[in-house]
């Protein structure tokens, strides 16, 4: 019988798997750095995480609590451009740089928490619903489209008003929120792809319905789970920033949507500064990851992937 | 050998060519480089003839088809060279299409060109018969086309066919955009001059003018044209034999079998009583037996009709019994054309062997059935040569350098081989004898 | 009751095998749900009583169009679905064969005690939707499946070698290097090799990917292949290519298949046996020549007609079948072709649902006018119409030419009292397979079917 070759003639094995695996690495990334609009969001990321991660080198970090905004009560209502303070300070005092620096690191470390919290709770709610059907499967969807009957800020407002205002409250009310999304976006792919006849194929060589969901159906439906979770790291710094502003985080927290709302009351009296720099920190936090996260809903989409 | 069937009138070699694809080269932009689907393929489809069009998955046979009606997105398809030239009859005017002696029951009449009012010029390639390419046709001309003398059957009739509509919708769909006049003159109106009828028989009624027509006044007479329109749909079809047409148009798709569907789709086709029907995989999401039936209509209107078709397949067992002459395409090219006679016993190019001889059948032993080895090329910048060259078990040097071309070696039978059409220059020359392998 | 395709006659049993695998009165139904509480509304009866055998080291075709039964059937026998009623059975001697038959010729509720013990133990250890762990896993390395599109039976995510390899990790039987050298094996034995250990489905092309597949199939070293329509999506030339390793794996290995497909040219290439299924049910079953040179159902005859072949005659016009199949979830009575058959006659099995699907598709206005049917049986009914002429005109109807002779002449029963029409059929059991050669069954009430 002749063997087939396709292409190239044999490289070494192993070396042939990792580039592979390789290859499928960098045409993504080549994908995501193509399009203008994931590069502008990746750009953006890249620059915040940055400042998040060194913000201790960025500025000087308030001491006991670096959290906790520093006061300068020899400076309030400084307009920006005042030497020692370049964004000028808030009526108590606190620096709008520092306010901007710690709080990138402040959301990165709400987003981060809530995203994992809820991705791993949706994924296991939303696996159990669609792998094993079902009564489970219909318990657990009622129980799902309880929590999406009720508008989602409404109902994180609701639990952090209930618990106090605490910035591990917020995060709390936020997790308890965005954990549906996921349990419906898992249920519903591990439905279609447990259809597949791989699936059926693993079933007939013998393997287990656990491994078979863990090889065969989990990794072929964490896709969107991705796109979605890319776009949450936005959108829980968008609510949670909202939270804050209404009064549901402690006072004095380095957070954009404390500031925010602190500097608000100044606004009318011409002193913009206070809210406008952690507003617009918001603003492009939200923006940079929508962008690459409908980038990456295009990149990935399954349609073009397969043919890649 | 059996005597191919007689020439029934207008599919004598001398018959002017209702459709000629010209060195038609489709390509597409891919990540890995341009593919070329469709590379310089050359066609005639003669009034009347039913032409098989036979390949592989890839060989481009669908867009060459989706090509005629410009079906093919671009970009990612790039339209690299060469045109589909397209003759458009007209309805006979002596019998409003029905079919009469003037036509020869046809109820269709060529067109003299525009141009030269039949003295021949060069834009009808001094035919005198009017020509369009269909290749730089604007979307408004294509638009009227489309449907009217040029209709497609698609292989899944379920995507095909619109959900959300009735079968009754779909098809008078048809009329009212290319019929307009003759829904008016059946329902007795031919000369209103009432713009809001005129524009509904075309349907291109807006909101208000659809409320003033359901006013009394007018009422009547749209209600009549509709009456009109309905018949024709139920004439079109009870023409493809669906049992009880009235009750059938109040269906919607979804209702229908697979069968009934590619039947609805064929009245569809059928109902302006197009020049050139191009069926592209007709029965492939059939079950045998409905296949069966399809074919038989398809035949049977095609010859009562006399409409060309553009038969497009990869089941070989079918397009012998179905096609007049085939088209064989192998990678974006036609290696080989001629009658179906000729094509099935007497296959001169490499590629059709091979395929005939992959086709189980009773003589074949289990186990020896000839397989082409290898598989189809990729098709991104092909170099210079046959394209069959990796599974030709015939091939000499000269394959891989030079490319054949699509000649004629018997009358109606033209194949893109070097044994059978020699290179210029001299070499070894291929032949059935040399198996290299 | 099941029937029992009898595979082994007296006089060639000694050049017969033993059989691999035997199919009893399988049933496999599908719950209709309706509404928003999904409540049962029927059952879909994709597979209605199929018994056959497959013989170790033979080819059994399964063929028919699509709605058949064909896939759930073979779904079946790998053991993806378990069935209604009925059972797989494999791995049986001679004697508990024949014990088996015995067994089951029995009516379910005439069985003692003892029987029912009887059944239970055999069941345990051979039927395979109710073996015991152990056995179960013997099972599932014996019966490998290979699916009609190869692309999405290949895990996209997994390199070849995983996909090859799995079998072999799953049951433990190689790892590491071992495991590269075996899955090389198997890639070599379907014409592939080593430069494509490492590489994703969707590198390959149709041919090599359903290679992949019958490479993986191999693995556990089966003696029997369900193969779901292999080359159906695949082009004739590339087809050839996988008909052929098929064929050379089955001599070398001595495999068993069951090759479903609706292709009845590749059947005759490749099977030995073949089962022609309508409906649910077996419609003829026996050795490929005896169903491709003497079909004796009528139904065989109109696919083989309709099917083209390279080498019939061009002009010989195509014989097709009227109609289209009936519904599953009511299969039609006494035989279930009958509705399409060009040849039924009276004892066919006509019923008062052929009356109402004739109103329905070309009574016009008469099956507007019908408001009510009250069925006695399946067989008798009062048709009730909203006005007197209606019922007259359905009267009429039934008397005149416009019904199938054959129907006319099984329609007992035709009295009309107002606008009430009342029907009856002669009743007609299900028509049972019965033998008409060695090995040679069909599923028709006439002995002799006439030539069409």
């Amino acid at each position: 019988m002749a063997v087939e070759t396709v292409g190239t003639k044999p490289p070494e094995p192993r070396a042939a798997a990792l580039r592979t695996r390789a290859t499928r690495f960098t045409e993504l990334s080549r994908d995501v750095l193509r399009n203008p609009t994931t590069l502008i969001g990746l750009i953006l990321i890249v620059g915040l995480i940055a400042m998040a991660i060194f913000a201790p080198l960025l500025v000087e970090p308030n001491t006991p609590d670096p959290y906790q905004m520093p006061r300068d009560w020899a400076a309030l209502n400084e307009p920006p451009g005042t030497p020692g303070h370049i964004l000028g300070t808030t009526q108590q005092g606190g620096d709008v740089l520092y306010g901007v620096i710690w709080g990138a690191r402040t959301s990165l470390r709400l987003s981060l928490i809530v995203v994992s919290i809820t991705v791993v709770i949706g994924l296991i709610v939303g696996s159990l619903a669609g792998f094993l059907g079902g009564k489970i499967d219909e318990f657990l969807m009622r129980l799902v489209d309880v929590f999406l009957s009720i508008p989602e800020l409404i109902f994180a407002l609701a639990i952090a008003a209930v618990l106090g205002p605490s910035f591990a409250n917020i995060i709390l009310a936020l997790a308890a929120v965005f954990w549906v999304k996921y349990a419906r976006i898992i249920r519903g792919q591990v439905i279609t792809i447990k259809q597949n006849e791989y699936v059926d194929a693993a079933r007939v060589i013998g393997d287990s319905r656990f491994r078979i969901y863990m090889k065969d159906v989990l990794p072929n439906s964490i896709t969107p789970v991705v796109v979605q979770a890319t776009l949450d790291m936005g959108n829980v710094v968008l609510i949670g920033a909202t939270l804050s502003f209404i009064g549901l985080a402690e006072a004095g927290l380095a957070e954009w949507g404390v500031l925010v709302s602190q500097g608000q009351a100044g606004i009318s009296a011409g002193r913009w500064w206070a809210s406008t720099f952690p507003g617009l920190m918001v603003f492009l936090w939200a923006l940079a990851f929508n962008l690459l996260g409908d980038g990456f809903r295009d990149i990935l989409d399954p349609k073009t992937e397969s043919k890649r | 050998m059996t005597v191919a069937r007689a020439p029934e009138p207008g599919t004598t070699d001398e018959a002017v060519a209702v459709a000629s694809v010209v060195g038609l080269k489709v390509h597409f932009e891919s990540k890995a480089g341009r593919v070329h689907a469709v590379d310089g393929v050359d066609l005639d489809i003669r009034d009347g003839e039913t032409l098989g069009l036979v390949g592989e998955t890839g060989c481009g046979k669908s867009v060459t088809a989706r090509s005629f009606l410009r079906l093919i997105p671009m970009p990612p398809g790039i339209h690299a060279g060469g045109s589909v030239l397209f003759r458009p009859h007209r309805p006979c005017p002596h019998c409003s299409g029905v079919g009469c002696p003037e036509c020869g029951d046809t109820g269709r009449l060529p067109t003299a060109c525009p141009r030269c009012e039949g003295s021949g010029c060069s834009v009808c390639g001094d035919t005198g018969i009017e020509t369009i390419d269909l290749s730089t046709l604007p979307e408004a001309g294509l638009r009227d086309i489309r449907g009217d003398r040029i209709a497609m059957i698609f292989q899944d009739p379920a995507k095909a066919l619109n959900p959300a509509l009735t079968v009754r919708e779909q098809l008078a769909e048809a009329f009212y955009q290319h019929r307009t006049d003759e829904v008016l003159s059946r329902a007795e109106m031919a000369n209103t001059h009432n713009v809001l009828l005129r524009r509904h028989a075309s349907q291109r009624s807006r909101l208000i003018e659809r409320w003033l027509l359901a006013m009394p006044p007018l009422r009547g007479q749209r209600d009549r044209i509709e009456d009109v329109v309905d018949d024709m749909v139920a004439a079109a079809l009870a023409e493809t034999q669906i049992p009880n047409p009235v009750k059938v148009m109040e269906r919607y798709p979804h209702e229908l079998s697979g069968g009934m569907k590619q039947r609805v789709m064929i009245a569809q086709a059928l109902a302006c009583n197009p020049d050139l029907l191009i069926a592209d995989e007709p029965t492939t999401a059939l079950d045998v037996t409905v296949q069966a039936r399809i074919i038989e209509l398809i035949k049977e209107l095609q010859s009562r009709r006399k409409s060309a078709v553009l038969y497009i397949s990869h089941d070989l067992s079918l397009v012998r019994r179905v096609c007049d002459r085939v088209a064989v395409m192998y990678a974006g090219r036609v290696v080989e054309v001629g009658t179906t006679d000729e094509i099935f016993n007497n296959p001169l190019h490499p590629y059709t062997r091979g395929l005939l001889a992959a086709i189980p059948s009773r003589t074949h032993l289990r186990g020896k059935l000839v397989a082409i080895k290898g598989t189809v090329p990729e098709l991104i910048d092909p170099p210079p040569s046959c394209r069959f060259v990796d599974r030709c078990s015939f091939a000499v040097a000269v394959c891989g350098e030079e490319d054949p071309l699509l000649e004629e070696t018997e009358s109606g039978h033209s194949v893109a081989c070097f044994i059978h059409n020699p290179p210029a220059t001299a070499g070894t020359l291929p032949t059935y004898a040399t198996k290299t392998s | 009751m099941t029937t029992t395709i009898d595979t082994t006659s007296s006089s060639d049993a000694a050049t017969r095998g033993e059989i691999a695998i035997s199919v009893r009165g399988l049933h496999k139904h599908f719950p209709i749900r309706e509404g928003a509480l999904q409540r049962v509304a029927g059952q879909v009866r994709a597979v209605d009583g199929v018994s056959f055998d497959i013989r170790r080291g033979a080819t059994v075709g399964l063929v028919g169009e699509s709605g058949c039964g064909k896939t759930t059937l073979g779904r079946c026998v790998s053991g993806l679905t378990d069935p209604t009623t009925g059972g797989v059975y494999f791995d049986l001697t001679e004697a508990e064969h024949a014990r088996l038959d015995t067994l089951l010729a029995t009516p379910e509720d005439d069985r003692s005690d003892e029987m029912k013990a009887e059944l239970e133990s055999i069941g345990k250890h051979h039927r395979i939707d109710r073996l015991e762990k152990k056995e179960w896993v013997r099972y599932r390395r014996n019966c490998q499946v290979v699916f009609q599109d190869a692309f999405a039976s290949l895990n996209p995510r997994h390199l070849v070698r995983e996909i090859v390899g799995r079998p072999l990790k799953v049951h433990k039987e190689a790892s590491g290097d071992d495991l590269t050298e075996r899955v090389v094996e198997l890639l070599e034995r379907v014409g592939m090799g080593r430069q494509h250990l490492y590489r994703y489905p969707h590198q390959f092309s149709g041919g090599q990917r359903q290679r992949i597949s019958i490479a993986r199939a191999l693995a556990l070293d089966p003696e029997l292949i369900v193969l779901d329509e292999p080359t159906s999506a695949l082009d004739v030339s590339v087809q050839a290519q996988i008909l052929n390793i098929l064929h050379d794996l089955q001599s070398q290995l001595d495999l068993t298949y069951l090759f479903i497909t609706h292709d009845l040219s590749v059947i005759r290439h490749m099977a030995d046996e073949v089962v022609v299924m309508y409906l649910g049910r077996v419609a003829e079953a026996g050795s490929t020549t005896d169903i491709f040179d003497d079909a004796r159902h009528p139904y065989t005859r109109a696919l083989l007609k309709a099917s083209p072949d390279l080498e019939d005659d061009t002009d010989a016009a195509f014989v097709t079948l009227e109609g289209s199949v009936p519904d599953p979830a009511r299969p039609p009575q006494g035989c279930r072709f009958h509705t399409r058959c060009p040849v039924a006659t009276s004892i066919c099995g006509w019923e008062v649902d052929d009356v109402v699907r004739a109103l329905e598709e070309t009574g016009g206005g008469l099956f507007g006018a019908l408001t009510e049917v009250t069925r006695d049986s399946e067989f008798a009914a009062d048709l009730v119409f909203s006005e007197e002429e209606a019922a007259a005109e359905m009267e009429g109807a039934l008397r005149s030419d416009r019904v199938p002779a054959a129907a006319g002449e099984a329609l007992i029963e035709l009295r009309r009292e107002g606008t009430r029409v009342r029907i009856a059929f002669q009743e007609v059991p299900e028509v049972e397979l019965t033998e008409r050669g060695p090995g040679h069954v069909a599923a028709c009430v006439l002995s002799e079917p006439r030539p069409e």
